[in-house]
């Protein structure tokens, strides 16, 4: 069998049993509820900000700049100038959001197993790389789910509210999902490679959410100190890149996170192959 | 003893070990231990509680890598999962069953990844959960089963889709006596089709079933060869007097007379358990004759025989040498 299938195998038995799992249904109940009523709110404030602007304000000039401002690059000010402001004000609370459904949906994904010994059954069948990687694909596909889930419900909410034109709701919708595919991976393939070296699931959750918290930390000291190499390490500080319309610079950052989730899930591969079960 | 005695002439190994050491810190679990399965014997491994049992078991599994030494199953490292898939099966001694999973689905999980054919997929996890009398948990939530009915669901896993090897770590282990009966059927119904070692700190369990063992005791080889060699049964007999008539004492006169018996070499006399232990040379008679010409003796001697074994019981062997 090669390791293609048996990835395949495994990462569909994940996604399962994540959706199956008690933590798994209400995670994905929370978060498709949540962005039900997060949608709600951000096109309520939307609407407000705009109703307040003077009359003959040109909402262009004013996304231009602010986003202009908020992504100091002036190309993607200009891309997202025109966008459904609901769906940006989304991307920022997914990749907010990110870390800690990549923390609560992937922890125990490796460590539970080896607490109760399940992985066992699995490495006599498959190769070790093949068990993490199913693993972590599973726990990312998973997250992503809940991701799409949750924004569906706003781009169908927005859409609705607004009056807007559904195909291009969805489009920019999909436009603003992808840029949280790669980072997702990013922080899932780190979540992985620090959940797999530890047996106690608790253990493993403190200890991600410990790793993530100094990330953000790392990048807010290197925003400030304006080294901007080490922010490169924070998988959210990539966002702007994958906004640009420039395909160079789209391809920088998902060289950038692709660095990060290859590294990754290398170490947890190579580590988790020799550890003892 | 000679290592590997129980293995037949046309000696073909199912699993080797080899220099086998393991070491967690300072220390030691295993320590350079030796010794071969011959393709098709069950195969037991015998030690008291911490002898290193379950740490040799995790080696030949692949679950622990040898800190030196080496471990053959089938000529590949237990580590050779994709030239291995399919030919070795395993029951681990506490792994958990995924709670979520249904028996069914979980069997059906397991025997694509140790790659059945498709077709063969449903019919080959309804026969291992057959196996185990467990057809009616097909639908049953892996975490609502019983701890009788896990470890057969485990077991059943392990004997799917026919490996050639089986390694069975503590099978029976906090079952109740049906139960762990059950599984011994189950375990010697597949006797003759595939080899099994059975790490187990049951001896009577191991006596039943296995056709060789290896002792540990502290994470060393202290002995190892066919049951008949461990237990002795081809060189001893221990016959049981009674006493002549309630509260009497026995009547133990004629036992000097065995010590004159052709082919007897001695003759013990334990008489806090009232039992003769008479040891023979092998190469000129059998464990029948002997018995034969002893009890002839004693009952012409108007002896009252309660009862007779052959060798001293792998219990027995066991506390000798650990």
């Amino acid at each position: 069998m090669s390791p293609l299938s048996e990835v395949s195998l495994i990462t569909w038995r994940e996604v399962r049993k994540t959706f199956r799992s008690a933590r798994g249904g209400a995670l994905a109940a929370i978060s498709v509820l949540g962005g039900g009523a997060v949608s709600m709110l951000f096109a309520s404030f939307d609407r407000m900000t705009r109703e307040r602007l003077p009359p003959g304000t040109d909402l262009h000039a004013v996304r231009l700049q602010f986003f202009s401002a908020w992504y100091k690059e002036p190309g993607v000010g200009e891309r997202l100038a025109d966008c459904p402001y609901a769906l940006w004000m989304m991307l920022i609370a997914n990749l907010w959001l990110a870390p800690l459904l990549v923390a609560l949906m992937t922890f125990d994904a490796v460590s539970g197993d080896l607490q109760r010994g399940t992985v066992r059954f699995w490495v006599v069948r498959a190769r070790r790389s093949s068990c993490l990687l199913g693993k972590a694909l599973g726990a990312w596909v998973a997250v992503l789910a809940v991701s799409l889930a949750m924004n569906a419900i706003v781009w169908a909410a927005t859409a609705t509210i607004e009056h807007m034109n559904a195909l291009y709701v969805v489009g920019w919708g999909l436009r603003f999902f992808a840029v949280v595919v790669p980072v997702t991976a990013a922080w899932c393939a780190i979540a992985v490679l620090l959940g797999s070296q530890l047996k106690t699931p608790m253990l493993s959750l403190l200890t991600i959410c410990a790793t993530f918290f100094a990330f953000w930390v790392v990048h807010v000291a290197a925003m400030v100190t304006r080294r901007d190499w080490l922010s490169w390490a924070y998988p959210n500080a990539y966002d702007s890149l994958f906004l640009s319309a420039d395909p160079a610079t789209i391809g920088r950052g998902l060289l950038g996170t692709g660095l990060i989730t290859g590294l990754s899930v290398t170490a947890a591969v190579l580590a988790f192959d020799r550890r003892d079960l | 003893m000679s290592q590997a005695a129980s293995l037949p002439r046309n000696f073909e190994s199912a699993v080797r070990a080899r220099k086998l050491t393991k070491r967690f810190g300072a220390t030691m679990a295993v320590d350079d231990l030796t010794f071969e399965v011959a393709s098709g014997a069950v195969f037991g491994l015998i030690g008291p509680n911490g002898a290193g049992k379950s740490t040799t078991f995790s080696m030949l599994a692949g679950y622990l890598r040898p800190s030196y030494g080496s471990v053959e199953i089938l000529g590949l490292a237990p580590t050779a999962v994709d030239a291995l898939r399919g030919r070795v099966g395993v029951l681990p001694q506490d792994a958990v069953l995924p709670a979520s999973d249904r028996v069914g689905e979980f069997l059906l999980h397991m025997a694509r990844l140790q790659g059945m054919v498709e077709s063969r997929v449903l019919e080959g996890a309804q026969r291992a959960l057959d196996d185990v009398s467990g057809r009616d948990w097909w639908n049953e939530r892996c975490g609502n089963l019983s701890h009788g009915m896990a470890k057969r669901v485990v077991l059943a896993q392990a004997f799917l889709g026919d490996p050639e090897v089986v390694l069975l770590d503590e099978p029976t282990a906090g079952l109740d006596p049906r139960i762990a009966w059950e599984i011994r059927q189950s375990i010697r119904a597949k006797k003759g089709r595939c080899s099994i070692i059975i790490s187990s700190h049951n001896l009577n369990e191991l006596e039943e079933i296995c056709d060789a063992a290896a002792v540990i005791d502290r994470g060393r080889l202290v002995a190892t060869g066919s049951m008949a060699e461990l237990t002795a049964t081809h060189e001893e007999i221990r016959v049981k007097v009674a006493p002549a008539t309630s509260g009497a004492r026995a009547n133990l006169g004629p036992v000097p007379a065995l010590r004159e018996l052709a082919d007897v070499k001695t003759v013990d006399l334990d008489e806090d358990r009232l039992e003769i232990i008479v040891r023979f040379d092998p190469n000129r008679a059998d464990a029948e004759t002997i018995i034969g010409r002893v009890l002839k003796l004693l009952l012409d001697q108007q002896v009252r025989i309660s009862g007779v074994t052959k060798g001293r019981g792998l219990e027995k062997r066991v506390m000798e040498i650990t």
